[in-house]
């Protein structure tokens, strides 16, 4: 399949799966009165269900999923790791116990941005310490077992700093830190991501051309010209920004970013650099649905949308492993 | 966590009886040592017939409430921790001049009263160690409504042996309640009572009956909806009540369950009025501060839907 046909299809399966999103609530609404309350304005309960709930509630499914996905394909392309994901090694985690720390701490009432601030310092400190772990040993298993490791501690702190706080409903949130959810977020949640991811998404996307050169090798890469300090920067600075300013408003979501690009890469030229807007709405796309299956399969009492991603991308890592022995790529 | 209530992930019932689970772990060492001392206890514990206790233990904010009402000086031992805490505990103030405890066995063995007053609902497991031990306890329900009220403060008085006391203050609430009621006129404007967590306080609870005597429709009963539940936002938005009733945060810690009540979707509701109407802790036990919730709703209704006009929305 060609490239700009593929990202057509997925444009399109991620457009219909954002209207299911804002067509799909515990309140009955009929399709055609809320998206025209959505555009047109109308009555004030449609209204304000579709602009203040709905819509928020899919834009950042769509964006966060957008991220994971994108952040899955670098990562497995620049570390050259069939298993490389932001839930997997540790950056989703810490990325969450940066916003827990912020958070609970009261600093985030402080300032609009301190919430993603602290959020992309934990993503950005676990992948600087993972990128210097795979320089040293470049061995698949070492950096999935540093990320084991990263994920266990940051979930450990989170559950800690959770636990200290003097608000009771503080512990209960555990869950959320650590399973995330798009579940009644606001547009306020949205105006904090978003900016972050978007700027992120740009540094990735600009990484594209170096990762297709790495994958012929590093010393050929720098043959080609590639800087590869550089790269790693947009790599560093990308993924802290699109997995730690979504993290922020979302709470950690495991395996989008390594179920994707598995599902993709077989209709792409298996390029790193083609692979990445594939991805991207590849992950937009599985959220979406992950998101709507939630509302529809408890309805009242909504599982947590990471607790479905993960039930989906457990299995699938597994199968990864045992594949592993093989060849992946 | 014993029971694993989904409950518990929205409620601070899961803090306000927070004992449970942590008891049973340790239930196993727990009964040994104190099995070997359990004859000893039994030995050195008063008997209990006849007069009035002169030390009581209270192990519950709830039975705290009654407690601290009709004790007599000296005779209230020590208060439950949460006591002290302004959002569950309207005598929040007047427990800062009793010792606290955090409702543990090794607690009341080690203070040794003659009686110990707590809530059915929690600390199963220690009611069952102290009573083996030879304590005497109270319990007290928490499935509370308006009626129930006078019922449980004369109790309290008949435990404390301040039985004067309390069918003063049982009878002082039934007046005052049977006043609110008799006051009532008008349209019933519909209110829901809006947690954190987006939790309703549905049919059952005592929130339900104070928006009844207020002269209020519960929303969320009347959808069906029983005890403390999740109720979603859209919905909540779709059926715009004339009243919501929000709920401070519980202390300046900052919580996600505080969220929601801060969601500008409640705030774009422009028919209704929304706001946190009812003092801290008011209605948070069946004690007679109840009655300050309902005038405090009533004063809200009368704004909503004044007498002999239509609620609005």
């Amino acid at each position: 399949m060609s490239q700009s046909r593929l990202n057509l299809l997925l444009c399109l399966l991620v457009l219909a799966l954002f209207l299911a999103s804002m067509l799909i609530g515990p309140a009955r609404l009929g399709p055609l009165d809320s998206l025209r309350a959505l555009v047109a304005g109308g009555d004030e309960a449609t209204m304000i269900i579709m602009r203040e709930i709905r819509l928020p509630r899919a834009i950042l499914a769509l964006a966060v999923g957008f991220g994971l996905g994108l952040c899955g394909a670098v990562l497995q392309g620049f570390l050259r790791n069939p298993l490389a994901e932001p839930g997997i090694i540790g950056v989703s985690a810490a990325a969450s116990f940066g916003a827990v720390l912020v958070f609970y701490s009261g600093l985030a009432g402080a300032a609009f941005y301190a919430l993603p601030a602290g959020a992309l310092a934990g993503a950005a400190l676990s992948v600087v310490i993972l990128l210097a772990i795979a320089a040293r040993h470049g061995s698949t298993l070492t950096l999935i077992l540093s990320g084991v490791a990263l994920t266990s501690l940051a979930g450990a702190l989170t559950s800690l700093v959770l636990n200290l706080s003097p608000n009771p409903f503080a512990s209960y949130e555990i869950i959320f830190w650590l399973l995330g959810s798009v579940k009644d977020r606001s547009m306020n949640d949205v105006w904090i991501a978003l900016p972050l991811m978007l700027a992120g998404w740009a540094l990735l996307v600009f990484s594209g051309r170096a990762l297709d050169a790495f994958s012929l090798g590093e010393e050929a890469a720098a043959g080609l010209g590639v800087d590869m300090r550089r790269t790693r920067l947009l790599v560093i600075a990308g993924v802290a920004l699109s997995v730690g300013a979504g993290t922020a408003v979302t709470g950690a979501i495991g395996f989008v970013g390594l179920v994707v690009p598995h599902l993709v890469r077989p209709l792409t030229d298996r390029m790193p650099g083609s692979l990445l807007l594939p991805s991207g709405l590849g992950g937009a796309a599985l959220l979406l649905a992950a998101d709507i299956a939630v509302r529809i399969i408890v309805p009242g009492k909504e599982l947590n949308v990471g607790v479905v991603t993960a039930l989906i991308g457990a299995p699938f890592f597994l199968w990864l492993i045992v594949r592993s022995r093989r060849e992946i790529f | 966590m014993a029971g694993g209530g989904r409950a518990h992930l929205f409620s601070p019932a899961g803090r306000r009886w927070p004992r449970s689970g942590r008891t049973r772990e340790r239930h196993p060492a727990f009964r040994n040592r104190f099995a070997a001392l359990a004859t000893l206890a039994l030995l050195a514990l008063p008997a209990h017939a006849g007069e009035a206790p002169a030390r009581v233990m209270s192990l519950n904010v709830c039975t705290d409430q009654l407690a601290m009402l009709l004790a007599k000086p000296g005779q209230l031992v020590s208060v439950s921790e949460l006591a002290g805490d302004p959002s569950l505990s309207f005598l929040h103030e007047k427990a800062a001049a009793y010792p606290r405890n955090a409702g543990t066995a090794e607690e009341v063995f080690l203070a040794r009263p003659d009686a110990v007053v707590t809530g059915t609902f929690s600390l199963h497991n220690t009611t069952a160690l102290l009573r083996r031990l030879g304590f005497r306890v109270e319990e007290f329900s928490f499935e509370q409504t308006l009626d129930t009220i006078p019922r449980e403060i004369r109790r309290m008085g008949g435990i404390l042996g301040a039985g004067d006391r309390a069918e003063e203050i049982a009878s002082r609430f039934e007046t005052e309640l049977k006043n609110v009621e008799a006051s009532l006129c008008g349209p019933s404007p519909t209110a829901i009572a809006y947690d954190q967590n987006g939790i309703a306080l549905g049919s059952g609870t005592l929130a339900d009956s104070v928006m009844r005597a207020a002269g209020l429709r519960n929303l969320a009963a009347e959808l069906g909806y029983a005890g403390m539940a999740p109720f979603p936002l859209e919905l909540l938005v779709v059926h715009r009540p004339d009243i919501v009733i929000l709920r401070e945060p519980l202390t300046e810690a900052p919580a996600l369950a505080d969220q929601i009540t801060r969601h500008p979707a409640l705030r774009a509701l422009k028919t209704s009025h929304v706001g946190a109407y009812v003092p801290p802790g008011s209605w948070a036990c069946g004690a007679p501060a109840v009655l300050d919730a309902v005038r405090a709703l009533r004063a809200v209704r009368e704004e909503a839907a004044p007498c002999g006009k239509a609620p609005s929305g």
